[in-house]
C-alpha cells in the first residue's frame, strides 16, 4: 500500500478545493430552486481569467479577483435567461459551458497567440501558505498545513455557508424560495432577488474555483481544463443533499479519488482506466444513494 | 394562409438568434482586429464558396444530423440524453472492430459493421435509460459520466490492443479499413459520402414516425405529461427505454457513418474534436426538436464549422468563433423570445405584479 | 359610518372576460362576512385584488376611512389583510414556528432568533385559543393542523381582516365544527372574517351577513336573519337546477368486484376493502379527501400495485395488471385532477382527445393514425357537450379551456370509449353549473344503458343526486354502506367521521 501515504490525502485536500467551492456554487443555486449544469463553464471561465489576471497585473490577489468577477458575469447571463426570460435551466447551462468553451479558446489565441495551453514560467502561482504553529506536527502538519490560501478558503466557505443557510434570516429565506417558490411570493418574499443573489454567489465560488485550478498547482491553462469537474462538482452536492457538510464529505471523497486516479498512473496501469476512475467511482456511488436521488431527475 | 403564417412566427425566433449570433461574432472579430466583411465573407466561402467546400459542409452536417435526430427523438419524449458523444464513440469503435475482424464478403462487412454501431450506441445509452428506471439515478448525470467512461474506453482500446502497428508512428488508431467497406462518396473527389443520404433518409424516417404513428404519439404525450401518458395507459417506462435505445441507436450510427464514409479508420480523437455530440445537441435545440428543421440547422451549423475554417485559413481569427457563435445562438434560442412574447410585454407594462 | 373596510365597485376585466363586475362589499369590525357563489362567479378574483395578487380594473378599496391601494402581497399584509389560502402556501420542511413568522422572523444583527419564534407562537396560540405545536414539522401535520398554522400566521402578521378561501374543502367534520368555533371566536376579539365558501350550511351557522357573486356581479347582500339555504341557492344559481333523467330498474348482474385489497405504504393506505358495482347501477364512495378514495382508484385502474387483495372486472381478474390492459378489459377513467392525470396542457384538444384511441383499429390504417375519421369524432363530441373552444376549435391548447370545458372534454373522451365499467372521481369539482348538468345527465344516461359507474366524490349533494348505493370510506376502510332510499346527509356525515350508526351494513357486498 505505498501508494497510500499522508502526501495523498495532502494532494486530496487540493484537488478537492475546486469540487468543494463549485459545489457550494451549485448548493446555492440548488437551494433557491435552479439546477445549475453551466458550473464548468463558470469554473473554465474563473480558470482563464485568473491566468490572464495574473499575466497582465502580476498580483495574485487581483486575479483571483478577477477569476471571481469574469464567472460572476456569466452567472449574471445565467440568472438573467433562466429567471428573467425564464428560459429552461438546463438548456442554459449547457449552452453557458459552450460559450465559456468557446470563449476561453478563442481568447487563449487571441490574447497570448498559443493552441491547447498556456504556460508561463516566470509567472507566479498561488503560495504555500505554512501555518506557524500546526506545520511542525508530524502527519497532522503535512496534511493540513502549505497549501494555498484559497484551499483554506474553500473549506472556510463551506462554514459559512452552513451558518448562513441555517443560522441567518436571510439565509432561512434562501431555503424558503427553493422549497415553495409560490408560497414565498404570496408573502411577499422578494423571491427574484434572492434567486439572482445565489446565482451570482455561485459565480464568486466558481471563479475562485477556477482560480485555483489555474495558479494553484502548476501554473498553467489548458482548453478545457475543467474536464468534467463542474460535473462532478453536481454530483457531489446531490451527493450531500445540497447541505454544506454533507458536500464536504462528498468532495472529500471525489477529491480523493482524483489524486488517486493520478497517483495510480504510475503503476503501468493504462492512463485510460485510472483517469476514468472518478467517473466509475461517482456512477457506483449514486447506485448506493439511491433513494436520496432527487434533483435531476427526469420528468421536469 | 395561418399554417404559413405559423411557419413564419416559428421562424422568427431562430433567424432572430442567427442575427444575435452573427452580431457577437462581429464583436469579438473586431475585438481582435479583424475586418468584419472580410471575415464574414471567408466565412461564407469556407462553407459554401466552391463545390468542394461546400460538400465538406454536408459532409461534415451527416454526423451532427443522426446526433440530432436521436436527440429531437429522445427530447420529445422529455427525456434529457446528454450522452450522444459516448454513444457515438462506442458505435464508432465496435462497428470498426467488426468491420476489421469479421471473416465475410464486403457488403456483408458493412452492413454487419452498421448494425452493430447502431446497436451499441443504443445499448449503451439504454443502459443509462435502465439506470433511470430502477435505481433512479437521474439521466442528466449518468448520461454526461458515461461520456467520459466511454471515450476513454475507446482510446484505450486503440492505444494498445487494437492499436495499428504496422506505421512507423505509434498513432492511436486503428488500421484502415478494407476498401469494400467504405461508404462510397457521392461525387468523385468530394468529402460528401453516402452517410449524408442516410441520414437524410432517416430525419424522414423519423418525421414520419412521430407525425403519424401511434408511437409517435405516445412519444409526444410523454414528453408533454407523463401522468397524463400513464393515465391513458401509456407505458412510461417501456416509452422511456426505447427512446433511450433509439436516440443512442442514432448516435452510434452517427459515429459508424463517420467512421465508414470518412476516415476510414478509427481515430482517437477524431469523433470528439469536432464536438459532433454537442453540435447536434444545439442543432436539435435550435430546431425545436423537430426532424425537418434538424436538416437544416444541422446544415447551418456544419457551414459554420467548415466557414470558421476558411476563417482560421486566411485570416487571424481562429477558428473558435464558430464556437461563439453558436453558444450565443443557442443561448438566444433557449429564452422562451418570440414576437408575440415580445409584444405582450409592451402591452402588459406594468402590470405584471403578483402573478406568480 | 366608517366601516373597517369598503370594496367600491371593484371591477376586473381579463380582455373580454369581465371576471368582476362593479362588486361592492362593505366589512366591520367582528364581523364575520361570507362571500358565496358557483365556481367561477368571481369570489377568487376579488379576493386577489384584496390581497394585492391582481390590480383592479376599475374600482377603489377603502380601508378604515382612507383609500388604499396594494401592490402586492406584502402591502397587503401591512395593512393588515391576512389570506388563508385554499391551497395552503406553507414550507414542508420547516417547522411550525418557522413558517408562522417567516418574512418577519425575530432576529438580531441578521442572525434568526429560533427561540423567540417559538415563545410568541406559543403565546400567540394560547390567546387565540389555536392549539399547534411550534417545534412540528409542517409536513406531517394533519390537514387541520396546517390551517391552524395558516390562521396564526396571518394572526402573527398582525392581521385584523382575515381571509379563508374554501377553508372546509378538505376537512373532516369535526376540524369543521373546530374552525367554525375558531371563526367565531375571532370575531368577537375583534377581527373581521372574510369566508369565501360554497357551503351553505357552514355558512348559516357562522356568518352575519353574506353576499351572493353570480357570474360576477352581485346577486344579493343579507343579513343571516333575512335569508336560508334555498334562498342564498337561488341567488347563487339563477334558476331552478335541471332535473336528472328517471332511473331505471337495475340489472343486477356484478360488473366489478373488489376483494379485500390492501395497500401498504408504510402506513395502511387501504385496508381490506372489498365492494361490488353492478350493471346498471352507481355506486357513489363519499368520505373526506385523503381517506383511500384516491389510492383505490388508481389500485383498480393500474396506476398503482396492491399488496394484497383481487380486482374483477366482468370476471377477468385485472389485479395489478397494466393500465393499458385494463383500460382494454373495459375501464373509463374521468381523473380527479384534469391539469395532472387528465390532460396535457400545451397540446391541442384534438390530441387530448386521441388518448387511449391511438391504437384502436377503428383509426389505425397500417400503422399510422386516421387523423380525419377521428376528427370527425371529436367534433360529434363537441356538439354533444357543448364543448366551447375558442376560435381555433379542435387546434386550441387544451389549457386555454375553460375549467369545466375541459372537463367536458374528458367526460366526453372517455365516455366515447364505451366501456362497461367508468371510473368518476370528482367530476364536477371546479365546473360551474351548466357544465356540471351536462356531466351529471351523461352519468345518468351511462347507468341507463346498463353500465356500471363508481363514483368518488367529496361533494355530498353530489353523491346523493347520482348513486344507486353510497359507501362510506375512513382511514383508508369502507366504514359503511347505505342504499339510496335510507341515505341522508347526517348519516353519511356520521361514518365519514369515523362513527357508526344503527341498522347500516358496516361490510358492503
Amino acid at each position: 500500500m505505498e501508494w497510500l501515504d499522508w502526501s495523498l490525502i495532502s494532494s486530496t485536500i487540493r484537488m478537492v478545493t475546486p469540487i468543494l467551492l463549485a459545489a457550494l456554487g451549485g448548493a446555492l443555486c440548488s437551494r433557491v430552486g435552479i439546477f445549475n449544469v453551466g458550473l464548468e463553464g463558470l469554473v473554465l471561465v474563473g480558470a482563464f481569467s485568473a491566468i490572464v489576471g495574473n499575466h497582465f497585473t502580476g498580483s495574485l490577489i487581483l486575479a483571483v479577483l478577477i477569476a471571481a468577477a469574469a464567472s460572476v458575469l456569466f452567472s449574471l447571463l445565467f440568472s438573467y435567461m433562466t429567471i428573467g426570460l425564464k428560459a429552461n435551466e438546463i438548456v442554459v447551462g449547457v449552452a453557458i459551458n459552450f460559450l465559456a468553451l468557446g470563449l476561453t479558446t478563442f481568447a487563449l489565441r487571441a490574447i497570448f497567440d498559443v493552441k491547447g495551453a498556456f504556460y508561463d514560467k516566470d509567472m507566479a502561482g498561488l503560495p504555500r501558505l505554512e501555518i506557524p504553529l500546526l506545520h511542525d506536527i508530524p502527519v497532522v502538519g503535512e496534511i493540513i498545513s502549505g497549501h494555498s490560501p484559497l484551499v483554506y478558503l474553500a473549506f472556510l466557505a463551506a462554514i459559512l455557508l452552513y451558518i448562513f443557510l441555517y443560522r441567518t434570516v436571510t439565509g432561512f429565506r434562501v431555503l424558503a424560495v427553493g422549497m415553495n417558490p409560490v408560497a414565498a411570493r404570496s408573502l411577499g418574499l422578494k423571491a427574484t432577488r434572492l434567486q439572482v443573489m445565489a446565482i451570482l454567489l455561485c459565480g464568486v465560488l466558481c471563479g475562485v474555483a477556477g482560480a485555483q485550478l489555474s495558479l494553484g498547482q502548476v501554473t498553467m491553462f489548458t482548453e478545457g481544463m475543467t474536464a468534467g469537474r463542474g460535473f462532478i462538482a453536481l454530483v457531489a452536492m446531490m451527493m450531500g443533499q445540497s447541505h454544506p457538510l454533507g458536500i464536504l464529505a462528498s468532495s472529500l471523497l471525489f477529491g480523493f479519488m482524483d489524486a488517486l486516479s493520478i497517483r495510480l498512473q504510475g503503476f503501468s496501469l493504462p492512463t485510460q482506466f485510472t483517469s476514468m476512475l472518478p467517473y466509475v467511482l461517482t456512477i457506483a456511488a449514486m447506485f448506493f444513494l439511491k433513494e436520496k436521488n432527487r434533483g435531476a431527475s427526469n420528468n421536469q | 394562409m395561418v399554417a404559413v403564417k405559423e411557419l413564419c412566427k416559428s421562424l422568427v425566433q431562430p433567424l432572430l438568434a442567427v442575427f444575435i449570433g452573427l452580431l457577437t461574432g462581429a464583436v469579438v472579430i473586431a475585438a481582435v482586429g479583424e475586418s468584419i466583411i472580410g471575415t464574414y465573407q471567408e466565412l461564407w466561402k469556407g462553407a459554401f464558396g466552391s463545390f468542394y467546400f461546400f460538400s465538406s459542409t454536408l459532409a461534415r452536417a451527416t454526423p451532427i444530423m443522426l446526433i440530432a435526430l436521436g436527440l429531437a427523438l429522445a427530447f420529445r419524449a422529455g427525456v434529457f440524453n446528454l450522452g450522444a458523444e459516448g454513444q457515438m464513440v462506442l458505435g464508432a469503435i465496435s462497428a470498426t472492430l467488426v468491420a476489421i475482424y469479421l471473416p465475410a464478403p464486403g457488403i456483408v462487412k458493412m452492413l454487419a459493421a452498421l448494425v452493430t454501431g447502431i446497436a451499441m450506441g443504443g445499448l449503451w445509452s439504454l443502459m443509462a435509460g435502465y439506470m433511470e428506471a430502477k435505481f433512479r439515478i437521474p439521466l442528466l448525470i449518468s448520461t454526461l459520466l458515461l461520456n467520459y467512461i466511454a471515450v476513454l474506453f475507446a482510446s484505450y482500446l486503440v492505444t494498445e490492443p487494437f492499436q495499428d502497428k504496422g506505421g512507423s508512428a505509434a498513432l492511436a488508431q486503428t488500421v484502415m479499413l478494407d476498401k469494400s467497406i467504405w461508404l462510397p462518396k457521392l461525387f468523385a473527389g468530394m468529402s460528401v459520402h453516402a452517410g449524408f443520404l442516410i441520414a437524410l433518409a432517416a430525419a424522414l424516417l423519423l418525421f414520419w414516425v412521430l407525425r403519424f404513428t401511434p408511437f409517435g404519439y405516445e412519444v409526444k404525450m410523454l414528453g408533454q405529461n407523463p401522468f397524463f401518458a400513464q393515465y391513458g395507459g401509456i407505458q412510461r417506462i417501456k416509452v422511456m427505454l426505447t427512446g433511450m435505445f433509439a436516440s443512442g441507436a442514432f448516435a452510434g450510427l452517427a459515429g459508424t457513418v463517420e467512421v465508414l464514409g470518412s476516415h476510414y479508420r478509427f481515430v482517437d480523437g477524431a469523433l470528439t474534436v469536432p464536438n459532433f455530440a454537442w453540435t447536434g445537441l444545439m442543432a436539435t435545440l435550435l430546431a425545436n426538436s423537430n426532424p425537418i428543421g434538424v436538416i437544416f440547422t444541422s446544415i447551418l451549423l456544419a457551414a459554420f464549422q467548415t466557414g470558421a475554417m476558411g476563417v482560421e485559413r486566411n485570416t487571424e481569427v481562429p477558428l473558435e468563433l464558430a464556437s461563439v457563435i453558436q453558444a450565443v445562438l443557442i443561448l438566444f434560442i433557449s429564452a422562451k423570445f418570440s414576437y408575440t412574447w415580445w409584444k405582450q410585454r409592451k402591452k402588459k407594462g406594468g402590470d405584471t405584479h403578483g402573478v406568480a | 359610518m366608517v366601516h373597517r373596510l369598503e370594496m367600491r365597485e371593484m371591477t376586473k376585466k381579463y380582455g373580454d372576460f369581465t371576471a368582476n363586475d362593479k362588486v361592492s362589499i362593505t366589512l366591520d369590525a367582528g364581523e364575520v362576512h361570507a362571500i358565496v357563489g358557483e365556481n367561477g362567479a368571481g369570489k377568487t378574483t376579488l379576493m386577489r385584488m384584496l390581497y394585492g395578487m391582481e390590480q383592479p380594473t376599475s374600482g377603489e378599496m377603502v380601508l378604515n376611512g382612507k383609500p388604499v391601494v396594494f401592490r402586492g402581497p406584502d402591502d397587503a399584509i401591512r395593512n393588515g389583510i391576512g389570506m388563508v389560502h385554499q391551497h395552503f402556501m406553507l414550507f414542508g420542511e420547516f417547522s411550525v414556528a418557522e413558517n408562522i413568522v417567516i418574512g418577519y422572523e425575530p432576529s438580531k444583527s441578521g442572525f434568526f432568533q429560533r427561540k423567540e419564534a417559538v415563545a410568541k407562537v406559543r403565546e400567540l396560540s394560547e390567546q387565540y385559543r389555536i392549539p399547534v405545536d411550534p417545534l412540528a414539522r409542517v409536513a406531517s401535520c394533519s390537514i387541520g393542523e396546517q390551517q391552524r398554522v395558516e390562521i396564526l400566521k396571518v394572526l402573527y402578521q398582525g392581521a385584523d381582516i382575515i381571509v379563508l378561501d374554501e377553508p372546509t374543502a378538505v376537512l373532516t367534520p369535526l376540524e369543521v365544527k373546530d374552525l367554525l368555533k375558531t371563526i367565531r371566536h375571532l370575531a368577537d376579539s375583534g377581527k373581521s372574517v372574510i369566508l369565501i365558501t360554497h357551503k351553505l350550511q357552514e355558512v348559516m351557522e357562522v356568518a352575519d351577513r353574506i353576499t351572493v357573486l353570480r357570474g360576477g356581479k352581485v346577486t344579493g347582500s343579507v343579513a343571516k336573519e333575512e335569508t336560508d339555504v334555498d334562498d342564498l341557492a337561488r341567488l347563487m344559481v339563477g334558476r331552478e337546477l335541471q332535473q336528472l333523467s328517471e332511473r331505471l330498474p337495475l340489472d343486477g348482474k356484478p360488473l366489478l368486484q373488489v376483494e379485500n385489497l390492501t395497500i401498504r405504504d408504510k402506513q395502511l393506505l387501504l385496508d381490506q376493502v372489498s365492494f361490488t358495482v353492478q350493471h346498471g347501477e352507481i355506486v357513489g364512495i363519499a368520505g373526506v379527501s385523503g381517506n383511500g378514495q384516491s389510492e383505490l382508484l388508481q389500485a383498480i385502474s393500474g396506476l398503482r400495485t396492491v399488496q394484497e387483495g383481487t380486482v374483477r372486472l366482468g370476471g377477468v381478474d385485472v389485479t395489478n395488471q397494466s393500465v393499458a390492459k385494463i383500460r382494454e378489459t373495459g375501464l373509463s377513467h374521468i381523473p380527479e385532477d384534469r391539469y395532472l392525470w387528465g390532460a396535457a396542457k400545451t397540446e391541442s384538444v384534438e390530441e387530448n382527445a386521441l388518448m387511449g384511441y391511438q391504437r384502436k383499429a377503428a383509426y389505425n390504417r397500417r400503422g399510422v393514425i386516421a387523423r380525419d375519421a377521428f376528427r370527425r369524432v371529436v367534433q360529434e363530441w363537441v356538439k354533444r357537450f357543448a364543448i366551447k373552444t375558442g376560435s381555433r376549435q379542435l387546434q386550441e391548447q387544451a389549457g386555454n379551456l375553460s375549467g369545466g370545458n375541459l372537463q367536458k372534454l374528458i367526460v366526453a373522451r372517455e365516455l366515447g370509449h364505451e366501456t362497461a365499467f367508468l371510473m368518476a372521481a370528482e367530476p364536477t369539482r371546479g365546473v360551474d353549473i351548466g357544465a356540471m348538468e351536462y356531466i351529471h345527465q351523461a352519468l345518468i344516461e351511462k347507468r341507463n344503458s346498463g353500465d356500471g359507474i363508481l363514483l368518488v366524490s367529496s361533494e355530498l349533494s353530489e353523491i346523493l343526486a347520482l348513486s344507486d348505493r353510497i359507501l362510506v370510506m375512513y382511514k383508508g376502510k369502507i366504514a359503511g354502506e347505505l342504499s339510496r332510499a335510507e341515505a341522508s346527509e347526517e348519516k353519511i356525515s356520521v361514518l365519514m367521521a369515523g362513527g357508526s350508526i344503527h341498522g347500516s351494513s358496516q361490510r358492503a357486498m
